[in-house]
């Protein structure tokens, strides 16, 4: 067994912590580098996009390569979206093993982001849920791959990487 | 001193929100234009609601019975295919209390009946049944009176666009669009059948004025500024790759951009077009196709293809294309709040890896979870706050460009056999203002003519 709910439900849980505390090196190193971060667009009221190479995705990255860019750009002080950050809130409940395969454990859970904005004094909750490929790696878990479905999708100016 | 809200009676009161002076190198918006709540009832009764707007494209629409939902100004609208194909634009209403019949993005269906109290309408929008119609007691006269989902007063498509009016009082739809359909041209004939969308739109808003927006897509200026983020992250990926791979983005080398051209096109009625060279054409999606391209449609049009294009059909759509290409569709809520609804465009039946391409960049570039539109419109809602300062008038940002602007064609105008208002070409760093004009003028002509009808 990869994972068990209890060790599953830590890293999920640390996860929305290290974003929420801005420790982007810490997040960062959750991750395999062949990590694959997935959130697909609707296409439909009922339907998300299925196929990244074929249809649109809101965020697509094949490695992890695409999560340090989003790092490098959110501590470049360059960002008007960005600068200065929105505080979170990340809430990750409903965890649920759902099997092991090809020595990837896929654990699915739901997620409430509180989102604040300190120029505005407004916030913003993104809702959805997400699945997780996790593997073990030195005796650690890692997130091999990662798929959220964003419930709320018409996104109030911008969704960064710390907002899910 | 900014103009009391009710204060706009007269088209001449409108004058107090355009200094039109380029004769004498002064062109300004009025502040008020972005933040007093009647201009806005006057942009959705005037402009919105009195002219042509974009609806949707025909290919969201195969079949018979197929709709599309969408909104013109303020009102609710429903594009459908009738049982025989025939297309149609009609206010998404029912007659009896108003509810909306439809109640998704797109669909299919012969017959379609109101939630509420369930009067029935076909896809040619005739009222097929009134509930329990003959136990109502009805009077007489309500046989008399029309009950079919109220058709748009104009409705009409070119190259597969389609555009609707809420009024009649329009020009036809070519003279609306005028040689803009040669901008049009450009992104239809990439495909050999045409251009669809891709699966998966993205809608999203922000806290400023519509017009923020239908500046931005021709504002060539805030490019580097604004994107600087984006543009390191380019950096760090080209870095990270080998000299000889090909350039992954559009954008890669912002030194072989900044020595590129930028060329700016106004036309009648409020379209405009900017377009520029693409020192990194290999990263096209398009690239691939080049040669079936030129084959087909010549070498000017493969050329202008393949240029950085953006254009803008006022007052609710543009067609953003240089790392991939969107399509925009402007949706203004308030004096200070707008909804974007976008789509990445394909020509149809394009090859694997560009489809990969194409969707990548658009991703990075052109999703609000992506590295650029955030910061476009995080930008808007800056100038929307910043705008709030009562006690200042008059915005700066109309005047790059004016000395090296032209009336009608020029040489690329003559190149695609178009003649517009206004030309102008420059270097990539003029970030020339001077297209806004025809924006603005547009803008003004269609209150002034709104309040010249009260």
């Amino acid at each position: 067994m990869i994972a068990d709910l209890a060790a599953a439900t830590a890293l999920l849980t640390l996860e929305g912590m290290l974003l929420d505390e801005q420790d982007w090196d810490g997040w960062l190193a959750l991750y395999e580098a062949d990590a694959e971060f997935w959130m697909p667009a609707w296409k439909s009221e009922t339907q998300p996009t299925e196929d990244p190479l074929r249809e649109l995705s809101l965020i697509y990255y094949p490695d992890r390569t695409g999560l340090e860019d989003r790092v490098q750009r959110i501590r470049s002080g360059k960002s008007v979206a960005s600068t200065p950050l929105r505080r979170t809130a990340h809430m990750v409940g409903n965890v649920m093993l759902v099997g092991e395969e090809g020595g990837i454990a896929s654990v699915k859970s739901s997620f409430n982001v509180h989102v604040y904005d300190t120029r505005t004094k407004t916030q913003h909750v993104f809702f959805g849920r997400t699945t997780h490929g996790l593997v073990r790696r030195d005796g650690a878990l890692r997130i091999r791959r990662k798929k959220v479905i964003l419930a709320n999708d018409c996104v109030p100016t911008m969704l960064d990487i710390y907002c899910v | 001193m900014a103009p009391d809200s009710q204060a706009f009676n007269t088209p001449a009161d409108l004058d107090r929100l355009l200094d039109d002076r380029t004769g004498e190198g002064w062109f300004s918006v009025h502040r008020d234009a972005f933040r007093d709540p009647a201009v806005f009832e006057l942009e959705m009764k005037h402009i919105f609601e009195a002219t042509w707007s974009f609806v949707g494209l025909e290919s969201q629409v195969p079949n018979p019975n197929d709709f599309i939902t969408t909104v013109i100004g303020r009102s609710p609208v429903v594009v459908m295919r009738d049982a025989q194909g025939r297309l149609g634009a009609f206010l998404n209403s029912c007659r009896h209390k108003g509810a909306v019949i439809f109640h998704t993005s797109e669909g299919n269906g012969a017959h379609h009946s109101c939630p509420y109290h369930g009067w029935t309408y076909d896809t040619a929008g005739k009222c097929v049944a009134i509930t329990s119609q003959r136990q109502a007691g009805y009077p007489e006269a309500f046989g008399q009176i029309q009950h079919d989902l109220a058709p748009v007063a104009r409705f009409g498509s070119y190259r597969g666009l389609m555009f609707a009016s809420l009024s009649a009082d329009v020009p036809s739809l070519e003279a609306y669009l005028g040689d803009a359909r040669r901008a049009i041209d450009i992104i239809v004939d990439q495909g050999k059948d045409g251009i669809e969308l891709v699966p998966g739109a993205v809608s999203f808003t922000y806290n400023a004025n519509w017009k923020f927006q239908l500046e931005n897509s021709s504002d060539t200026y805030h490019f580097i500024p604004t994107h600087t983020s984006y543009i390191g992250v380019l950096e760090k990926r080209r870095s990270a790759r080998a000299a000889s791979a090909p350039a992954g983005s559009i954008y890669e080398d912002i030194g072989a951009q900044a020595a590129s051209r930028r060329g700016s096109f106004t036309f009648p009625h409020g379209h405009v077009l900017m377009w520029g060279d693409n020192p990194n054409m290999s990263a096209r999606p398009l690239y691939p196709l080049l040669p079936e391209i030129e084959a087909r449609v010549g070498k000017v049009m493969a050329k202008w293809m393949m240029y950085v294009r953006n254009l803008t059909l006022f007052p609710n759509v543009q067609f953003a294309e240089n790392a991939s290409m969107q399509l925009r569709i402007i949706r203004p809520l308030a004096v200070d709040r707008t909804e974007m609804l976008t789509y990445c465009v394909a020509p149809k039946g394009e090859p694997a890896e560009s489809r990969v391409k194409r969707l990548r960049q658009y991703e990075d570039f052109f999703n609000p979870t992506g590295f650029a539109t955030p910061d476009d419109t995080s930008a808007y809602e800056a100038c929307q706050r910043g705008d709030d300062a009562r006690t200042l008038d008059w915005q700066q940002g109309y005047v790059r460009g004016i000395g090296a602007v032209q009336a009608g064609g020029n040489a690329e105008a003559a190149e695609l056999g178009i003649t517009p208002d206004t030309s102008m070409v420059g270097g990539y760093l003029m970030g020339d203002e001077t297209i806004f004009h025809g924006n603005y003028r547009a803008w003004l002509h269609l209150l002034k003519r709104g309040l010249e009808k009260r």
